[in-house]
């Protein structure tokens, strides 16, 4: 059966994730080429084009990071494609420097770049305001407030990209692309973009005589995407008062709903914010019409600034409140409650009736490596060699869990790829070896430069790639080193066998000292750690062992048995816990015993009991 | 799309509150696409960042309510807490006219044990009896069960979720019969569990039916 995504019926009522309806639009346009690095919370976009792009006529890769995502999506636009590529806020900054130019060049096919914004940094080492690149580097950029925005936003783009030759960025925050909502679905486009490169050097090549060109050309095509814009639909109007409302993202949704449920929509309009650049024309009529504004938007007073300017150009001296009158905070997402406060202010109504309810305090479920991880066995292997004195620099991954206790594996941690060039600064300076944890995934992201880099400085750092063969936190994508079958048909054209040797990877880029071990091989890895400890400049040591989770999903015979305590000898020393933090060891009264439901069944613990009071259960084979 | 629920059509805010691993986000999709079978506008929204396997996770279902995706205090209808820490940490969404059936049998967090040994913190997992009174200080309406009991004795622990929507259903909040979501056990769910999910979520009906939630509201 085919997916649903993938269904021919005009029409139909689907209920269906902010990510998804993305998709859904995406094909309803016609869509033909596909990229992505996952980040969280724009995975299930690549996730779903994975599965189904084979089906749908899509090109598909998971690309080694967002900038090679960007630059393949872009050039198969410049031959006429119409093509989408997907990742988080921070995937975009990767990107920098190709979105910076892309604009210039413009597109031929229509071009959709997904970036998901994560409000309150959920997932995150930042929360930041993507809309600010339609002011700072032309791009237009839709804001949708619902799944249903998502979709009709995503279907409207590649031919309005077309018409601008603007690539554009779809920018849904956590609250749309985790968010399931009804989607009304359209025809399914049934035809495809001619695929023809011609050769026009001036018009695909920005060296400067040709960029100066088309820095002026830019300011013509996003004044039309402006025009464009305001003869859509995505900024309608609402109610009849004199009191202005303007919302965007998923700030509208809590304004819509709230002024609906009070009954408010006599005293009050409201404009949704679909798209950037705002229509001066929309914007100036919706304040000619109103006596005051509140501006309802998270991360950033973008749209309250835009709307204070208009105001002022159009001479109406109207108050304009949000983030700098304080009925906002400048920070973190908002909630029904927070704009249901603000709009209550704003109109000078009665507070909103709060009944406090005590919460009794509730114990935390912090995110922990699974048991039986093998960054967990690596990290507590590598401490015993290395000390605690030593800087472990830490990556972006599930590794990241090795910070604060008991692992004490992260004392510095930036942005994806980051832990090498960062050991080395380190290094450099304090003159002491420094240890660099990265994933498989991540080495391959960004960290090759970085370690080029380091073997030129000849710096003393020990870089640790913790290779799991997959792509684990984001949802299991797959990694460059293994690029098996998880997904034959579509990422790998169904190739098998086209993983990167890490260790290949790494002596090529002219590591002498490299060490390949299982971190469940004890004895092998703290060999290699010690020697890697006592070596002179660069030296590297791959942790090969698949993510435990995925393991059990793909291997048939994936479920090892569970480990036992023996209480007789256990004295309760507490060994296990305290230096693991394996979330499948309980202490109940001050007995310690294993949870068979959550144990993985590696050996770790047992390898670390001194009593010898851990033992696998021992499974009779079936006669 | 963004039209007001249309005349007649009720309205329900569904809280599902678990640990990863309990099926939580699994149970609202089932009864999203129930519900929209059944043609009401639905919207759901995942609360999943970091969670992972034994992290909190809360998941809602909004029938005919509008387009916000996120609750207000006191927005929810019905709590179906399967874990009675998760349910309890659902309190903000809990108003005097919520319902809330909450399953007895903890799953306790592991960073407990951590704490018991490195004593950085609380390591006493809270009396459940504190965690009811807690939840009957927002509404009377609440109705505890071993659900994890019920799912075993149903055939599979795994169905712990599904028992959770035999209660929604058995409650009589919902206006359609629960047969029906039977059948839409029957055309979504793996078919090896069918019928023993079929079971679990007789199971839960029986058991909200028997308290007569509706008539103990009114």
């Amino acid at each position: 059966m085919s997916h649903p995504v993938l269904k021919d019926a005009p029409g139909a009522s689907v209920c269906m994730l902010g990510n998804h309806a993305i998709v859904r639009g995406a094909l309803e346009a016609g869509l033909q080429f596909f990229s992505c690095y996952p980040g969280t919370p724009s995975s299930e976009v690549g996730d779903l084009l994975a599965q189904i792009s084979k089906p749908a006529g899509v090109l598909f890769e998971y690309s080694i990071n967002e900038k090679v995502a960007v630059e393949v999506a872009f050039a198969a636009s410049l031959t006429g494609a119409r093509s989408m590529c997907s990742m988080k806020h921070l995937g975009l900054n990767y990107a920098g420097d190709p979105i910076s130019t892309m604009p210039y060049v413009g597109v031929e096919g229509g071009m959709v770049v997904v970036s998901a914004g994560d409000p309150s940094a959920i997932t995150s080492p930042n929360e930041q305001d993507q809309r600010h690149f339609s002011r700072f580097l032309y791009y237009p950029v839709f804001d949708p407030a619902t799944p249903a925005d998502a979709y009709r936003m995503t279907r409207y783009a590649f031919e309005f990209s077309e018409k601008t030759r603007l690539p554009v960025i779809m920018r849904p925050t956590t609250r749309v692309c985790h968010t399931s909502g009804m989607v009304e679905y359209g025809p399914l486009s049934e035809t495809r973009n001619e695929i023809r490169f011609t050769k026009n050097p001036p018009r695909y090549v920005p060296i400067p005589v040709n960029a100066r060109r088309m820095r002026r050309e830019l300011i013509d095509r996003f004044a039309l995407a402006e025009e464009l814009l305001g003869r859509s639909d995505f900024f309608p109007r609402h109610g009849s008062g004199t009191m202005g409302v303007i919302g965007s993202g998923v700030g509208y949704a809590y304004a819509s709903e709230i002024l609906n449920e009070l009954g408010l929509f006599d005293r009050v309009s409201l404009l949704q914010i679909g798209a950037y650049p705002i229509p001066e024309t929309i914007l100036s009529e919706f304040l000619a019409s109103v006596e005051s504004v509140l501006v309802v938007e998270e991360l950033t007073p973008y749209v309250e600034e835009i709307v204070s300017l208009n105001a002022f150009r159009h001479g109406r001296s109207i108050p304009v409140y949000g983030k700098n009158s304080g009925h906002f905070p400048v920070e973190f997402e908002y909630d029904p409650d927070m704009v249901e406060d603000a709009i209550r202010k704003f109109l000078q109504l009665e507070p909103r009736t709060v009944v406090e309810v005590a919460l009794p305090e509730l114990p935390p479920r912090p995110p922990v490596l699974c048991s039986g991880c093998p960054h967990r066995t690596s990290f507590y292997l590598a401490r015993k060699v290395f000390g605690k004195n030593t800087v472990y620099v830490n990556d972006i991954g599930c590794y990241t869990l090795g910070y604060g206790e008991p692992l004490h594996s992260c004392d510095v941690l930036l942005c994806m790829g980051s832990s090498i060039s960062q050991a080395s600064g380190i290094a450099r300076t304090t003159g002491k070896r420094t240890v660099a944890y990265i994933g498989d995934s991540t080495f391959f992201h960004s960290g090759l430069p970085p370690l080029a880099n380091a073997v030129q400085a000849n710096d003393d750092i020990t870089v640790v790639i913790l290779n799991n063969y997959i792509t684990a936190m984001t949802g299991f994508q797959p990694s460059f080193s293994a690029w098996d079958s998880q997904y034959p048909d579509s990422s790998n054209n169904g190739q098998k066998d086209r993983g990167i040797v890490l260790l290949d990877a790494v002596k090529g880029l002219g590591v002498k000292e490299v060490f390949s071990v299982d971190p469940f091989d004890e004895a092998q890895t703290l060999d290699a750690f010690k020697k890697a400890k006592s070596g002179k400049g660069v030296n590297v040591v791959i942790c090969n062992s698949p993510c435990a989770v995925h393991r059990v999903r793909v291997e048939p015979d994936g479920n090892r048995a569970p480990y036992i305590i023996d209480q007789d000898k256990c004295n309760a020393c507490s060994l296990c816990v305290r230096v693991l933090g394996c979330p499948g060891i309980v202490v109940e009264d001050g007995v310690y015993f294993i949870d068979a439901s959550m144990c993985d069944g590696c050996d770790l613990c047992a390898y670390v009991c001194n009593r010898d009071a851990i033992h696998q259960v021992e499974v009779r084979e079936h006669a | 799309m963004h039209d007001n629920p249309k005349n007649g059509d009720f309205l329900l805010r569904i809280l599902l509150a678990g640990t990863g691993g309990q099926g939580v986000i699994t149970a609202a999709r089932l009864l999203s696409e129930y519900f929209v079978r059944k043609g009401d506008q639905v919207l759901s929204a995942q609360l999943h960042g970091m969670a992972q396997r034994g992290g909190a996770v809360q998941s809602t279902v909004c029938v005919n309510s509008g387009i916000s995706p996120a609750l207000p205090r006191g927005g929810a209808d019905v709590v179906l807490g399967c874990e009675p820490v998760e349910a309890a940490r659902a309190l903000p969404y809990v108003s005097a006219d919520t319902i809330v059936f909450v399953n007895t049998a903890p799953i306790v967090p592991f960073v407990l044990s951590q704490n018991y040994v490195l004593e950085s913190g609380p390591s006493e997992y809270p009396g459940l009896h504190a965690l009811e009174k807690s939840l009957r200080a927002a509404t009377l309406r609440v109705f505890p069960l071993d659900a994890t009991k019920i799912a075993q004795d149903a055939g599979s622990l795994k169905t712990l979720n599904v028992v959770m929507l035999g209660c929604l259903f058995g409650s009589g909040v919902v206006p359609y019969p629960s047969q029906d979501f039977i059948d839409t056990i029957m055309v979504l769910a793996p078919p090896n569990l069918a019928e023993t999910n079929t079971a679990a979520f007789k199971m839960g009906v029986e058991f909200a039916e028997s308290l007569n939630v509706v008539e103990q509201v009114s």
